[in-house]
């Protein structure tokens, strides 16, 4: 059974990693069309000089970067007040958050913004992407942190107090270096998310806000486009890169 | 931790208000509507920056402009959308002064049935809807019916637009394309239903590509689209329905909410010079409505049959009117249901 | 502490009841309402959005998407579950083939169903190599079809399963194991009679880790599915789109909402521990 089950999982990964290997072999295939015909970065280049594909890409970035601090600070400090003391309603909403489909936070989103932008002269843009993306990555970070504040010894934090030092103290300089994996993990968590969201970040766009994914969306649906292949091999490598490098930072 | 986060923050405010410093124009227009110099002439010629994004159909552009929050300030209805754009508040109205070249439209367009007085929109360019196939196709497809042929089945795309789809139906049974009878429409609801089995999927412009490559044999299409095809691929044809078939003018609007209405309306001047015009028609393939560049096109595409149908084809056509309220609601609620079912 | 603690609490709070909850609200209140006229909203009370779920033509929808979400996890457990047997078997490899596991589903949702599309599509690549082989003329329709939604679906979440799965078979205690092989069974009897139904905790978890995201399934069913509008989250987002009928795609967000929190509800239950 020990060799049917390696075989198995062989397949197993086969069927996990080739689709991208795949579309990254064909990014580098000269022709437009699935046959071999030979090695080429011409839509490597198309994609570098496309200038809507780069605002995209820059807009991407921003709104992670700016998604992530948000999201990382507030949901740590979160994750450490509820586990000091649980406060239900708040939990509660973030297990719901987590399990409420990305399409109903996403039309839910564009519904309360469009209802509150009568009030203020404001409209959908960058600004309300970054608050989307706070609001469903939080519970992520959340639990990220709390699983990682289950591993922390209480009685250090105790003895901090015990030797004079003030809650806040003790905070900063006994658990919060303690969580400092914990909390990387988490921003990573928070920025691949944020990066790679479609469903929401689509309904609570505005005019100056198109992201990467919503790009990459719009020419899957136009058809065979083959710089896609080569944006999605980017991303695709790029944050995997990301992955490999903070699991190599873990380690160290 | 803190002064890490105000400085990225503070970092995202300012790239954020930095792009905001030249004058600009957000305009959105459908996708493959201008010629590829005719956005970036217009910024060089009145140093101004625009921001354009494209859309596939009306419903798409008016979901987010409805709100009358959108950021949009140039946007192309077709004209049946014009009187619930206006009935909502939606439209500004146009300041003629502002608008020397509107002498330029051909005839027709110059007092069209849905806007008499051009109060509210400028004609742009119009369209037809046919179907586009692949010419290994035999016998070729000569009518709608032809659409609901089993033996393509998977291999049909229809637009995904109520309009077009219950135009095709109604036509289809004999119908007027603009039917305000319900008994008409939930017949032709009834005939979208029973061919949805055999459509590959509901595609707009965008299956020009899958034409090209031959994953698509037959769809309904757009005549300018139709027409990018076929200068894609020499196996694309067109073709105008026996039955008769639906005929949409589109139009340049300026949003009430646009806080850039000097501006929209020399964009909408500009758009109206014949020279713009005409580039736009050679390299777009569209039907324009300005008559003055009519006179500026090459001759092949002056007497192009599918972007410019002969007399006794276009007698055939019906131009698109709008629908009472009553009736709208009615065919949303059914195009609804035949995208559901 | 509750000083510090209620300020700690406070950003979240915040952001929960106004990015979150409000929105909920909001939409409650929306699908009592009707359209207006040409889309959006109207200030008119009215029941007829609820009574329009029970329309055999959105009930048909609800059991087409639970039905597709059920197949979709059975596929992911079936498939997952070896894996992930193998996986805490390997000895001094596991973190390895962890990561191989966890990797694709780091990269892209969006970039791996179109790596589907590229592949399955008529020109694709699947097609092409299978007619230049020459074993079949004529390409096959692997895309846009119920079919092609449901590969989208095992291939999104399978590491969704994989991971508590693997999870939970660390956790089996080694000696019921030994215990079982001292007793004389055979591998394949030690794994049908022992672990599986020690595992069953963490199957119903994985389970709903997987079934709830795929009820709510919106790009995998557009992308691949060919926008033929197949399941729920479909229908909510063409409603909020083309059909500019807010208040029913309210009604039908909560209906899926509250199968959602039933599903949860009876999960937490059943397994009696700490979810996460």
């Amino acid at each position: 059974m020990k060799r049917g089950l390696a075989l198995y999982a062989a397949a197993a990964y086969l069927f996990l990693h080739i689709p991208l290997l795949v579309l990254a072999v064909f990014s580098f295939n000269s022709s437009r069309f699935t046959v071999w015909q030979g090695f080429s970065l011409d839509w490597y280049r198309a994609a570098f000089h496309d200038p809507q594909l780069a605002e995209a890409a820059w807009n991407s970035i921003l709104i992670a970067i700016a998604a992530t601090l948000f999201s990382t600070v507030i949901g740590t400090l979160c994750a450490y007040g509820i586990w000091k003391r649980d406060a239900k309603v708040l939990s509660g909403s973030l297990y719901l958050s987590l399990v409420t489909p990305e399409i109903v936070m996403g039309i839910s989103l564009l519904v309360f913004f469009q209802w509150i932008f009568r009030f203020l002269r404001v409209q959908l843009g960058m600004h309300t992407v970054i608050l989307a993306h706070v609001a469903f990555s939080l519970s992520y970070v959340v639990i990220v942190v709390m699983a990682r504040l289950r591993t922390f010894d209480a009685t250090l934090e105790e003895a901090a107090l015990d030797l004079g030092a003030t809650e806040w103290q003790a905070f900063r300089e006994i658990t919060l270096p303690a969580l400092a994996p914990g909390i990387a993990a988490a921003a990573l968590l928070a920025f691949t998310t944020s990066f790679d969201d479609y469903v929401i970040t689509s309904m609570v766009a505005g005019v100056d806000s198109e992201t990467l994914p919503m790009v990459i969306y719009a020419m899957a649906r136009r058809g065979a486009n083959p710089v896609v292949n080569s944006i999605s091999t980017m991303i695709a490598g790029g944050l995997g890169a990301l992955i490999l490098f903070s699991e190599r930072l873990r380690k160290s | 931790m803190t002064r890490r986060t105000l400085f990225f923050t503070g970092l995202a405010g300012a790239a954020g208000c930095s792009r905001g410093s030249q004058r600009r124009l957000n305009v959105f227009n459908w996708s493959s509507y201008v010629a590829p110099n005719t956005i970036p002439d217009f910024e060089q010629e009145f140093g101004v920056r625009v921001r354009y994004a494209v859309y596939e159909s009306n419903e798409e552009m008016l979901a987010r402009v409805m709100s009358g929050n959108s950021g949009w300030d140039v946007v192309f209805p077709t004209n049946y959308f014009i009187e619930p754009m206006r009935e909502t508040g939606l439209l500004a109205q146009l300041d003629h002064r502002r608008l020397p070249n509107l002498n330029q439209l051909d005839k027709p367009f110059q007092s069209p049935a849905w806007d008499p007085q051009l109060r509210w929109g400028v004609p742009y360019m119009w369209n037809a809807t046919g179907i586009a196939y692949n010419r290994n196709l035999m016998p070729p497809p000569e009518a709608w019916s032809d659409l609901w042929n089993p033996a393509l089945a998977g291999h049909i795309t229809m637009l995904d637009d109520p309009v077009d789809v219950f135009a095709a139906c109604l036509k289809k049974l004999g119908f007027s394309a603009n039917s305000r009878n319900p008994e008409e429409l939930r017949r032709a609801q009834q005939q979208a239903i029973a061919q949805k089995p055999l459509v590959r999927a509901y595609l707009n412009a965008e299956v020009r590509d899958q034409l090209v490559s031959g994953d698509v044999l037959a769809a309904q299409l757009w005549s300018t689209s139709a027409q990018q095809a076929i200068d894609a691929s020499a196996q694309v044809a067109f073709v105008y329905p026996k039955e008769g078939f639906p005929i949409y003018p589109d139009n340049a609007v300026i949003l009430r909410e646009s806080p850039r209405k000097e501006l929209a309306h020399q964009f909408l001047n500009y758009l109206l010079r014949p020279e713009v015009a005409a580039a736009i028609v050679v390299s777009a393939r569209t039907a324009t409505a300005n008559g003055g560049a009519r006179g500026l096109l090459p001759e092949t595409i002056r007497n192009n049959q599918t972007l410019y149908p002969p007399p006794g084809v276009m007698s055939r056509g019906e131009w698109s009117e709008t629908t009472p309220p009553a009736i709208q609601r009615l065919r949303d609620r059914l195009w609804t249901e035949v995208k559901s079912s | 502490m509750t000083q510090l603690r209620r300020l700690f609490l406070a950003p979240a709070s915040l952001t929960m009841g106004v990015l979150f909850l409000a929105p909920l609200a909001i939409i409650f209140v929306y699908s009592w309402l009707s359209r207006g006229v040409y889309g959006g909203v109207a200030a008119k009370a009215t029941l007829e959005n609820y009574q329009r779920l029970f329309d055999p033509l959105y009930a048909v929808i609800l059991l087409r998407t639970f039905a597709m979400a059920a197949v979709a996890t059975l596929g992911c457990l079936i498939l997952g579950f070896p894996l992930a047997l193998f996986i805490s078997r390997a000895g001094a490899r596991k973190n390895l083939y962890l990561q191989l596991v966890i990797l694709p589903f780091w990269t892209s949702f969006l970039v791996r169903t179109y790596a589907w599309m590229f592949l399955l599509r008529d020109t694709g690549l699947i097609n092409s190599a299978l007619q230049s082989a020459g074993l079949i003329r004529a390409p096959l329709p692997l895309l846009y079809n119920n079919g092609a939604v449901f590969l989208g679906l095992v291939y999104g979440y399978l590491p969704f399963v994989v991971l508590p799965l693997y999870a939970t078979l660390e956790r089996l205690d080694k000696n019921l194991l030994e215990a079982a092989a001292d007793l004389g069974a055979k591998p394949w009897t030690t794994l049908t009679r022992v672990v599986v139904p020690l595992c069953a905790p963490g199957f119903r978890a994985a389970a709903l880790l997987v079934f709830i995201p795929c009820l709510g399934a919106y790009l995998t069913p557009d992308l691949l599915g060919g926008s033929k509008t197949v399941m729920v989250g479909n229908v909510i987002q063409n409603q909020f789109t083309t059909a500019r009928d807010w208040p029913f795609g309210s009604a039908v967000s909560l209906l899926l909402m509250a199968v959602v929190m039933v599903l949860l509800l009876l999960l937490i239950r059943r397994n009696g521990e700490e979810l996460i």
